[in-house]
């Protein structure tokens, strides 16, 4: 162990050492091609960035396009296959459909619902009530809580014995109803995975709503009560268009985030040929899961979905001309 | 855990007696194919693994795994005998006429009853001549509401797609993959029958544990728990001494599978040791291979080895065992493992997906599903 601790160390070093000389090289080169001294410095210190950036991303990025038209099994050298991975998942994947349609009800509920709750917490710890440092810091706790133990903790709440079964059973036994297995029932998986996404919610998002409320001006309340507004006026007509940006950043990222879920899909096992799964779990599955890699078929719904992103950001940015205000710029 | 200490000591039994090579255990308890996978293509994989049978043929097409057919001929180690493995079995480890592997475990498919809630319903226990239809009467009689409330709370039975479907298929006479590898005939009568057998049993509350119910409680533990009077698992599950170990589990015997129409033929589930073809010393794995699975042999049951099936061996190496040992010795005939293509799981992904899944919800007949999957099955089998 030990030994293997100092052989790790040692290849730090010289990573580190030859990253400094090509660091080096490369200034050199600029300064002698006619660069200022600064730029050339510049471009020098954001080499090591700028090579994990092509290794890591670029390069992964360019070969699952170019996977995505071949079988590929990771073993033996890709055969090309042109469009066949693309027509195969839209037409001739079970699992497909049901988990395009999941991954979408998905976002489309628990995006809304969850931002209307951020924004309302939000509001309330933008007041100056007491203690607020406890309440903002409570709120911001589920966020730093792995993913993993959330999802266990509410597979255990949302099991047919579990906690929420046994608080409503009284209003189960109301109107008839068996005490649903939320998520072995698919009736009940696509709400019992909302629920559960909502517990997540107040963490960044509040954060980020919480300082664009405080960068409303106070004269613009005060201006509103000078009208003779109330407190829904002061909703209306002041803190929603000013938070409007906020609130749009906060919708891209919570599209693209809703889109690319995964580990409830790999902790909670649903079906993928009735209710679906997710498509991010579909991608792992064929790209790496079971021992018999289809990275070829798997990199094909990775770029579909990359197109699905595109598509529903797009759609975000679009209407954002129909809702998001911007000081200083005129309608 | 136990598990794990105990292969430590076989492993420690082998590496006393090693002078070439040491055996160092790496225990991968969640997602071991995901991770072997990736070790293999990134090259910093193991050079001994374990691979399931369905895995076999698929690696060693793609030439990931050593061919050890010349070292085994010259090899007089009774383990390296091949005339002594269950043919059956060890084909599983073979591929186009190479050895690649040699099996650990020769496991039948047997079937675990309850005699407390056979007696409680006033039902004969199964015996050697019981039948599919035997089967099912006991199952239905076996399930019932105890505690009044107008639903089962205990069954006669619990399928969740364990066993394979495919072994009610070899029972009526049918095939999933024809002994030439190159057809899947599962839409002729035979094969029908014993899909049909199935699906009128799995998730069906006339006869056994639903679907909701196996994936709240556990599998096996519906079983072991004394709400499931008559499951199917391997010979070597704990379900015939679980009570031992913890008197709150349901005491249980050991009985042959029913038979089926043709035959009584049972699915063994089989394991082998392959060998890194990209190793670096062939020769020392290829000798802690054969060491090692001499030493499993005489610890897991049953070893798929003709001399070690005896009921003195099965008692040697799980003493717990020794009451069950006759049945399990007498499923061996008719144990059976599955014809393994390369492209196996691509194979199994549509046999699951276009004929067993949606057989199982009542999405199509047995007879429509099956003639719609067999091109696509079939398409899978020519390399």
């Amino acid at each position: 162990m030990v030994d293997f601790y100092a052989r790790t160390l040692i290849d730090y070093a010289v990573v580190a050492l030859g990253m400094a000389v090509a660091m080096f090289i490369v200034f050199q080169v600029l300064v002698r091609l006619g660069m200022k001294r600064e730029a050339a410095t510049g471009y020098a210190l954001i080499l090591p960035w700028l090579l994990g950036f092509i290794v890591w991303t670029a390069y992964p990025i360019l070969a699952s396009l170019y996977y995505s038209f071949t079988n590929y099994n990771v073993f033996q050298p890709p055969k090309w296959v042109g469009l066949d991975n693309y027509v195969k998942w839209l037409t001739n994947d079970r699992s497909f459909w049901p988990s395009l349609r999941l991954t979408l009800l998905y976002g489309l509920i628990s995006l809304p619902i969850g931002l209307a709750l951020s924004l309302g917490v939000a509001m309330l710890l933008a007041r100056n009530v007491r203690g607020v440092g406890v309440w903002r810091t409570l709120y911001y706790l589920p966020a730093i809580i792995p993913t993993v133990a959330t999802i266990l903790l509410w597979r255990w709440l949302l099991g047919s014995e579990g906690l929420v079964n046994q608080i409503m059973s009284p209003l189960y036994n109301l109107i008839g109803m068996d005490k649903p297995s939320w998520f072995v029932d698919e009736r009940y998986a696509l709400p019992g995975l909302i629920i559960m996404s909502l517990w997540g919610v107040f963490g960044a998002n509040t954060v980020i709503l919480l300082a664009g409320l405080k960068n409303i001006p106070t004269h613009l309340y005060e201006a509103v009560e000078l009208d003779g507004g109330g407190a829904w006026a002061k909703f209306r007509h002041v803190t929603l268009p000013m938070i409007s940006p906020t609130l749009f950043y906060t919708l891209v990222l919570g599209v693209i985030a809703a889109v690319k879920t995964f580990e409830p899909g790999i902790f909670i096992k649903l079906n993928s040929l009735t209710t679906g799964t997710f498509l991010q779990v579909l991608v792992y599955g064929n790209a790496f899961a079971g021992g018999n890699s289809r990275m070829g078929y798997a990199s094909a719904l990775g770029w579909i979905m990359l197109i699905i992103i595109m598509v529903l950001t797009l759609l975000v940015f679009r209407s954002s001309a129909l809702w998001v205000y911007y000081e200083g710029e005129r309608k | 855990m136990e598990e794990a200490k105990e292969l430590q000591a076989v492993i420690d039994k082998v590496n006393a007696a090693a002078t070439t090579y040491e055996i160092v255990h790496e225990p991968q308890p969640a997602d071991y194919y995901t991770k072997i996978q990736t070790n293999l293509a990134g090259g910093t994989a193991a050079d001994l693994l374990w691979l399931s049978q369905e895995f076999i043929a698929g690696y060693a097409d793609k030439g990931v795994l050593l061919d050890i057919s010349d070292y085994l001929k010259n090899d007089t180690r009774p383990a390296a005998k091949l005339d002594d493995y269950f043919s059956d079995i060890l084909q599983t480890a073979q591929f186009n006429g190479r050895t690649y592997g040699l099996p650990w475990i020769a496991q039948p498919v047997v079937l675990y009853y309850n005699p407390k809630m056979f007696a409680d319903a006033g039902v004969e226990p199964p015996n050697e001549n019981w039948t599919w239809d035997d089967f099912k009467t006991a199952a239905e009689k076996l399930t019932k509401d105890t505690d009044g409330d107008g639903k089962p709370d205990q069954w006669g039975t619990a399928f969740n797609g364990w066993p394979p479907i495919h072994m009610f298929i070899w029972q009526a006479g049918g095939e999933v993959i024809s002994e030439d590898k190159t057809q899947s005939p599962i839409d002729t009568p035979e094969a029908l029958a014993g899909a049909q057998f199935y699906k009128d049993i799995i998730y069906n509350p006339k006869y056994a544990a639903p679907q909701e119910v196996i994936k709240e409680q556990g599998f096996a533990e519906l079983a072991k728990n004394g709400k499931v009077a008559m499951f199917f698992g391997g010979a070597a599950d704990d379900l015939d001494y679980a009570h031992t170990k913890d008197p709150r589990f349901a005491e249980m015997k050991v009985a042959l599978v029913p038979k089926g129409p043709k035959s009584r033929a049972t699915f063994a589930w089989t394991a082998s040791t392959v060998i890194n073809a990209a190793t670096k010393n062939p020769k020392a794995a290829y000798d802690a291979l054969v060491d090692l699975t001499e030493g499993i042999h005489r610890w897991k049951i049953v070893a798929p080895r003709k001399s070690l099936a005896s009921a003195e061996v099965i008692a040697a190496s799980v003493p717990q065992k020794q009451a069950s040992a006759e049945v399990i010795l007498k499923a061996l005939p008719d144990a059976r493992s599955f014809r393994i293509v390369p492209r196996h799981s691509e194979w199994d992904s549509i046999f699951w997906e276009k004929f067993q899944d949606p057989l199982f919800q009542g999405k199509g007949t047995a007879a429509e599903l099956a003639k719609q999957a067999r091109p696509e099955l079939e398409a899978t089998l020519s390399q």
